[in-house]
């Protein structure tokens, strides 16, 4: 009997330090984050008050993003107080817990469409379960203006533009500073030389869009240069890649797709392209492959930015990456202007409330290395 | 024992019985295909993919070692593929986000496997529940934990060439160029420690006694419930180990991620000779199991198979390994 006291005692004890552990977590990131962002919207509101005499200043905007807990949400919520400061109009910025948190934005998006905005910005979770809204903020003249992923397949007339990164686009300039970087080797080869992309999957567009970006630009520019071009590995790409291909190709590009996302099955992909014997470049696609170069540059001293090294080039930020970029590691990344697109939809949204014709705007991307990564104008886009 | 009746001069020589058979099956099985991958693949031969499959195994092999534990009661711990990713994220959170010391991110790591085993012992030994859906609930439970942890961010754990970083020198040291896999020690000494005590200690036994017979051993007077609940702590100290070696070996963990890692290491158990139906198991099995199923992990891109393809070859391994299980029991009984 005793000992099951101390068995019922002991766990009641273990169950408590697991939930106050958690609670204590829980807590610690609601009051780090909160002040953070009711501090700046508050800052954002007085300034935007005292300017009232400007034109714009009656303009209230609601802006619905997928969650605030990613440094790259903070930096679209910095361009969207700076440009809204400008301005000196009103802004409302939330987002759900989670980007899985897709009943919470939907809440959101009727709170916004409650308060009587003049337009409306949304990241939009899921297009399906915000349809009905989408409607009714039709029915009520309400414009909306879609940012990073947009709200993709809206119903047409209600998302008048959208403003994200072109990430086909951004694999290209991947492409062009690899291409740079290798062209010289490519040249000198004897035989054929392979370039390797490690995406994390086929199926999510942003994802496959930077990778057949990389895939079509090189291509390009290697056809101009006279080379002819294959894609083998993942069939997707394989498809879906627009470039030239010809049987009898000096440049090979490898497309390698994990089974599933994780950070082992990525790196294996690595460390079988960096046993080609003639893999001369290899591109991570997003911060998940990047990272897998990054493991896989811990065993293989051929990774690096030196003569007769593999070129390696990455996609996004965060701590390992920055570090890699600084330490040769990586020959350099592309990142996105979150700070530029909170911008733009500022810019935006004051427009389609002025009733102008808007356009979708490729708020761009920027390639970064070792020498320009602490220039303020990259900075302020990169995230640890 | 009736397969000693049927067996022939091989299978009843001294040795071979003391070692297992079918752990000497899967070391031949595993040479051949060390030596396959080596012909095969130019690759393969580099010291870079020793290190590479030693980094593959580290994790694996306490995640296995643990959940043998489970496997020899009878029961399984579905838990420790997203517990490996959740207790390693809250441990970095704590390095990366908190400026704590490395050695209170560690300590955190290895208390949250702790404190989950303890609630997973809880459930199945004390609520009754059955064990696969009792840890498919606390596998959920912890892949939610980790998101919250974290905010929803992705955690590195200091890379090796910051002050920071000595966990990931504890398992790949670097002596002038060369890299070392120093992780070997550390496995090895826990496969020990956790083979004697398995063995040799009283605890141990009626933990395989548990599984062997549990109505017997209730009736000969043993607490089958704190037994069957000590598995339990031990696969999730098991996992809070792996978390380490994991974040040691990768850069990336994402939160909610980490679901079919535990597929791996139970596959890596059975193959080794753990029965799933529970009462036999060794631990050394599972060692020699994991290693092949990290050779296998490494070897099969390397000679050019794409993705869906190793999951392919992997799924008929487990199917042979289990009917191996299968006919074994089928001789017993």
């Amino acid at each position: 009997m005793k000992k099951k006291i101390l068995a019922v005692l002991l766990s009641t004890a273990m169950v408590a330090t697991l939930l106050a552990g958690c609670g204590g977590n829980k807590a610690d990131t609601t009051t780090t984050e909160t002040p953070d962002a009711a501090e700046t919207e508050e800052a954002a509101e007085p300034e935007a008050g005292a300017e009232e005499t400007a034109d714009l200043s009656g303009m209230s905007f609601e802006i619905v993003s997928k969650g605030l807990q990613h440094q790259y949400w903070q930096a679209v919520l910095k361009g969207v107080e700076s440009k809204a400061d400008e301005l000196g109009v009103n802004v409302h910025f939330v987002g759900p817990d989670s980007e899985s948190n897709i009943d919470q934005q939907v809440t959101q998006l009727t709170d916004a469409l409650n308060a009587n905005p003049t337009a409306i910005g949304l990241a939009a979770l899921s297009t399906d379960s915000v349809m009905d809204l989408l409607q009714q903020a039709m029915d009520a003249g309400v414009p909306i203006i879609g940012f990073d992923s947009g709200v993709p397949d809206a119903p047409e007339g209600s998302v008048l533009a959208n403003c994200s990164t072109d990430n086909y686009a951004a694999g290209g300039i991947a492409a062009e500073n690899v291409y740079a970087a290798v062209s010289e080797r490519i040249a000198a080869a004897d035989g054929t030389v392979r370039i390797g992309v490690v995406a994390q999957d086929n199926t999510s567009e942003s994802v496959v869009n930077r990778g057949l970006g990389f895939i079509d630009k090189f291509a390009e520019l290697a056809a101009a240069d006279g080379y002819g071009v294959s894609v083998v590995g993942n069939d997707t790409y394989i498809d879906r890649a627009t470039c030239e291909v010809s049987d009898d190709a000096k440049v090979i590009i490898d497309v390698r797709v994990p089974a599933s996302v994780t950070s082992e099955l990525s790196v294996a992909d690595v460390n079988s392209l960096l046993g080609e014997s003639d893999i001369l470049a290899l591109y991570g696609s997003n911060e998940h492959s990047a990272n897998a170069i990054i493991s896989a540059a811990e065993n293989h001293s051929e990774i690096g930015t030196g003569e007769d090294q593999v070129i390696c080039a990455g996609f996004d930020s965060g701590a390992a990456q920055l570090e890699a970029v600084r330490n040769g590691v990586l020959l350099g990344s592309i990142t996105q202007a979150p700070v530029a697109m909170g911008e733009t939809l500022v810019e935006l949204l004051v427009a389609a409330a002025q009733g102008e014709t808007v356009e979708d705007v490729d708020t761009g991307c920027q390639w970064y290395t070792a020498e320009n990564i602490d220039d303020p104008e990259i900075a302020q886009n990169l995230y640890e | 024992m009736t397969d000693k009746k049927n067996g022939n001069a091989f299978t009843n020589n001294p040795l071979v019985r003391a070692i297992g058979l079918q752990k000497i099956v899967v070391l031949l099985v595993l040479v051949v295909m060390l030596v396959f991958f080596t012909s095969v693949s130019s690759t393969f031969r580099q010291y870079s993919t020793v290190l590479s499959i030693f980094d593959a195994t580290y994790y694996l092999a306490f995640l296995a070692m643990g959940v043998t534990f489970c496997l020899i009661t009878g029961g399984v711990d579905l838990s420790i593929g997203t517990g490996m990713f959740c207790y390693a994220l809250a441990g970095g959170y704590m390095i990366t986000h908190k400026d704590m010391p490395v050695i209170v991110g560690i300590l955190v790591t290895l208390a949250c496997g702790l404190i989950m085993g303890t609630i997973n012992g809880l459930i199945v030994s004390r609520g009754g529940h059955a064990p696969f859906l009792a840890t498919l609930c606390t596998m959920m439970i912890v892949r939610g934990l980790g998101a919250i942890i974290t905010g929803g961010a992705s955690i590195t754990w200091p890379s090796s060439s910051s002050p920071n970083g000595w966990t990931r020198l504890l398992f790949k040291i670097p002596i002038g160029d060369t890299r070392y896999p120093l992780g070997i020690v550390w496995v090895l000494l826990v496969a020990v420690l956790l083979s004697l005590f398995l063995n040799k200690t009283r605890p141990g036994r009626y933990i395989i006694a548990i599984g062997s017979n549990k109505e017997a051993t209730r009736l000969s007077g043993i607490n089958v419930a704190n037994y069957q609940m000590l598995a339990y702590i031990i696969s999730g100290l098991c996992t809070g180990l792996g978390a380490l070696a994991y974040c040691s070996a990768y850069q990336s963990m994402a939160p909610s991620g980490g679901g079919g890692i535990e597929l791996n290491a139970i596959g890596g158990a059975i193959i080794g000779g753990t029965s799933m139906s529970g009462g036999s198991g060794t631990v050394a099995g599972t060692i020699i199991g994991v290693c092949f199923m990290s050779v296998l992990q490494i070897g099969l891109p390397m000679i050019g198979l794409q993705a869906n393809y190793q999951q392919i070859i992997i799924g008929i391994v487990l199917i042979v390994a289990v009917y191996i299980d299968v006919l074994k029991n089928k001789k017993l009984a």
